[in-house]
């Protein structure tokens, strides 16, 4: 507890940073803003899903938004793409106002929904087509995009009424019908939660392909390490407010080195343990007949409790050393 | 650009009537039910025409007949009153069918999401929901229609132009009728949580508006006018008529005359309750008025004058039937309620749709 609590005054420190970096550069970064929530807020009966969130995503990047269960990921976005609307403040997408003028912001921006749904009476192609006829694209244009789509999905010839699709291929499709109208914008909420790992590793790809051709991506996730694989920059949102927000790199760096600053050596032996004692030791909890301890400290301690042990004449079952991992830090952070 | 949405969304929609299974085994068994019902009506129609052949030669050879009494000449409309039933029960199922999970099937497939993620606007989806379940509605009619117009010629019996365009009459009222079920419906797939309930809540209306109300009336207008008044004592009346026998002393014309007053006085105090409940129940409204259409002249025996049975007897017409604009002249009330109908319970599913949350 007490290792973790560090981690997050860490985190708060890099997120100063980042905010102070921002600011000393006047905003001026790499890509043009491209998705801006100003003070948006969404209640649900006298409860705030959504809190007052302050969101910039500039052109280009592939954000993630990380939370727990619950935190108002999914109202987010929906707020974001025109669902539902804001009880408070705004979302604007490429200079337009969401609230304002849905079918402008639709037009450019494409939405995988955390629980997609299609037509189970028709086919993949039959439900692409009903969608496609909406955007400004003719018979022919359509044709192609959608056969296009489907190869890249990996649901080419699969003559099934949509129905009968599994959750991970109906997710896939779920991804093709967001890129119908090659957006400019795309909001994926929990894109790999139905994937296999083959699924999750082409989706990954496909999100590299699609940042390359210059999309902004907005990916919402409660798995950090989802996030981490293909973001280049991260919000955690706990409780429908938004508490950290950088870059990965910075975030990582960050972390990276605090994350030697306290240590946990798990020790696990034959003979029941003696008591070991150190400067640096920080806690130690015993178990297991005193056969296994976990000890907290400030400097890696393997040769002197190897020494110790050898010395004792204790015979060592296994001896390791763990690192927070970003995971522990985030969990912390969810936690708060 | 403004109804393009509008028309996919119809379009569509048109094309999962037809091709859902419901609709194609409702369809199927309100067709093969209605066309064995048209046959029936084909041989009581037969009949009745064969019947007034007779009584026509009957007359003629009769010389000197009060002209009160003409026998009626039976139009092929009879034959399309005997489906009219059928489309009370299975149309109205068949409407419903279609129309109860339009909405909440969406919602709980979530393709609402995907339809909605669409640049397309929310009024354009539940109006072209409602167009392309009016056009199948149409093509189901309209298929019936045109199966009873084929049976019609394969018995050698050629409709007028003046009944043609009774039967496109019936055929459109049939339609609102049926649309009121479908926006019922619609209006219950929008407002419930889920499709079960939506069904369960159209098919309890169904049954208040189709036979709660249409009993209520008469048990309502029964408690409010009491007893019909005392028929004076005698038996049968056209006794009188024919032949002089000492039973009709009894029974003074003042007398019969007071009794008929009376009698008037009952009817005409009933009628506006029994009807107050019949015009908000789609089934009776739709009864009436394809009575009225294959029926003119009983109906105006029946409904116009002052008891269904007067003193003449059965009942009493001309021999030549009312032109159809007559006949829409005495049930435009009865259209107009089954239009008001349709428009208001789709005018509570299209707010209601507006404000879905979406989810
Ligand atoms: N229709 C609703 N009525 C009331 N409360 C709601 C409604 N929808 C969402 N909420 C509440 O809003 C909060 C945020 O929900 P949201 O779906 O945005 O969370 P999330 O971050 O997407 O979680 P998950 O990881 O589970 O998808 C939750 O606490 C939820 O209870
Ligand atoms: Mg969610």
């Amino acid at each position: 507890m007490l290792f973790q609590r560090k981690y997050v005054l860490a985190l708060r420190r890099a997120l100063y940073k980042y905010r102070y970096r921002k600011r000393s550069k006047g905003g001026e970064q790499e890509g043009e803003e491209m998705i801006k929530t100003e003070n948006l807020t969404k209640e649900y009966n006298g409860n705030k899903a959504v809190d007052g969130l302050n969101l910039e995503i500039a052109e280009g990047d592939i954000f993630g938004f990380l939370g727990p269960n619950g935190a108002g990921k999914s109202t987010t976005i929906l707020m974001l793409v025109g669902m539902i609307e804001p009880t408070e403040g705004k979302c604007i997408i490429n200079e337009i106002e969401v609230a304002r003028n849905p079918l402008k912001v639709k037009a450019i921006i494409g939405y995988l929904p955390e629980d997609v749904g299609f037509y189970g009476n028709m086919t993949a192609e039959q439900n692409l087509d009903y969608f496609a006829r909406f955007y400004a694209m003719d018979a022919n244009e359509r044709k192609k995009r959608i056969e296009e789509l489907l190869e890249l999905v990996q649901l080419d010839g699969v003559s099934q009424k949509v129905g009968g699709y599994s959750r991970g291929m109906n997710q896939r499709l779920g991804l093709a019908q967001a890129l119908l109208n090659d957006p400019k914008v795309l909001f994926l909420d929990e894109p790999t939660a139905n994937l296999d790992p083959e699924g999750v590793f082409q989706y990954r790809e496909q999100i590299k392909q699609l940042s390359d051709e210059g999309k902004t991506i907005f990916i919402s996730s409660h798995i950090l390490a989802e996030v981490s694989k293909v973001c280049n920059t991260i919000g955690i949102i706990s409780k429908g407010t938004l508490i950290a927000r950088g870059t990965l790199e910075e975030l990582k760096n960050e972390f990276g080195r605090v994350g030697t600053e306290n240590l946990r050596i798990i020790v696990e032996t034959i003979e029941p343990l003696p008591e070991i004692e150190h400067e640096d030791i920080i806690s130690a909890e015993y178990s297991e007949a005193k056969r296994k301890v976990v000890i907290e400290s400030k400097s890696d301690l393997r040769d002197y409790i190897s020494s110790e042990l050898f010395e004792k004449g204790v015979k060592v079952k296994e001896m390791r050393m763990e690192e927070p991992t970003l995971e522990d830090v985030f969990l912390s952070v969810y936690r708060r | 650009m403004e109804a393009k949405g509008l028309f996919n969304v119809a379009r569509k929609e048109f094309i999962g009537h037809l091709t859902s299974k419901k609709f194609i085994v409702i369809l199927g068994l309100f067709l093969i039910i209605s066309a064995l019902a048209m046959h029936q009506g084909m041989d009581y129609y037969n009949n009745r025409l064969e019947n007034y052949k007779e009584q026509i030669s009957q007359i003629k050879d009769v010389e000197g007949i009060e002209p009160g009494y003409m026998p009626e000449k039976p139009t092929i409309m009879l034959v399309f009153m005997f489906m009219s039933s059928y489309i009370m029960m299975l149309g109205a199922i068949l409407a419903i069918a279609m129309g109860f999970d339009l909405v909440s099937k969406e919602k709980e497939t979530k393709s609402l999401k995907s339809l909605l993620s669409c640049p397309v606007f929310r009024d354009e989806i539940i109006n072209g929901k409602a167009l392309g379940g009016t056009l199948a509605l149409v093509f189901a009619m309209g298929t019936a229609l045109l199966i009873s117009l084929a049976m019609l010629l394969i018995f050698s019996i050629v409709p007028s132009m003046n009944e043609l365009a009774t039967i496109l009459v019936f055929g459109i009222v049939s339609i609102v009728f049926l649309l009121a079920y479908f926006a019922i419906a619609l209006m219950m797939s929008t407002v419930s949580g889920d499709s079960g309930s939506a069904l369960i809540y159209t098919l309890v209306i169904f049954f208040i508006l189709g036979s709660l109300l249409p009993l209520v009336g008469p048990t309502v207008a029964g408690m409010v006018t009491g007893e019909p008044p005392e028929r004076p004592a005698f038996h049968i009346q056209h006794e009188t008529d024919e032949s002089e026998g000492p039973s009709i002393k009894e029974v003074s014309e003042e007398e019969m005359q007071q009794y008929q007053e009376e009698l008037r006085a009952y009817w005409e105090k009933r009628r506006p309750i029994t009807e107050a409940f019949n015009i908000i129940s789609p089934n009776m409204n739709y009864q009436k008025i394809s009575f009225l259409i294959s029926n003119p002249q009983i109906y105006s025996a029946v409904y116009e004058q002052s008891s269904p049975f007067t003193s003449t007897g059965y009942f009493t017409g001309g021999g030549e039937a009312p032109g159809l604009q007559e006949v829409l002249g005495k049930v435009w009330k009865n259209i107009l309620a089954l239009i008001i109908f349709s428009v208001v319970f789709f005018a509570i599913a299209y707010v209601k749709f507006m404000r879905l949350d979406i989810r």
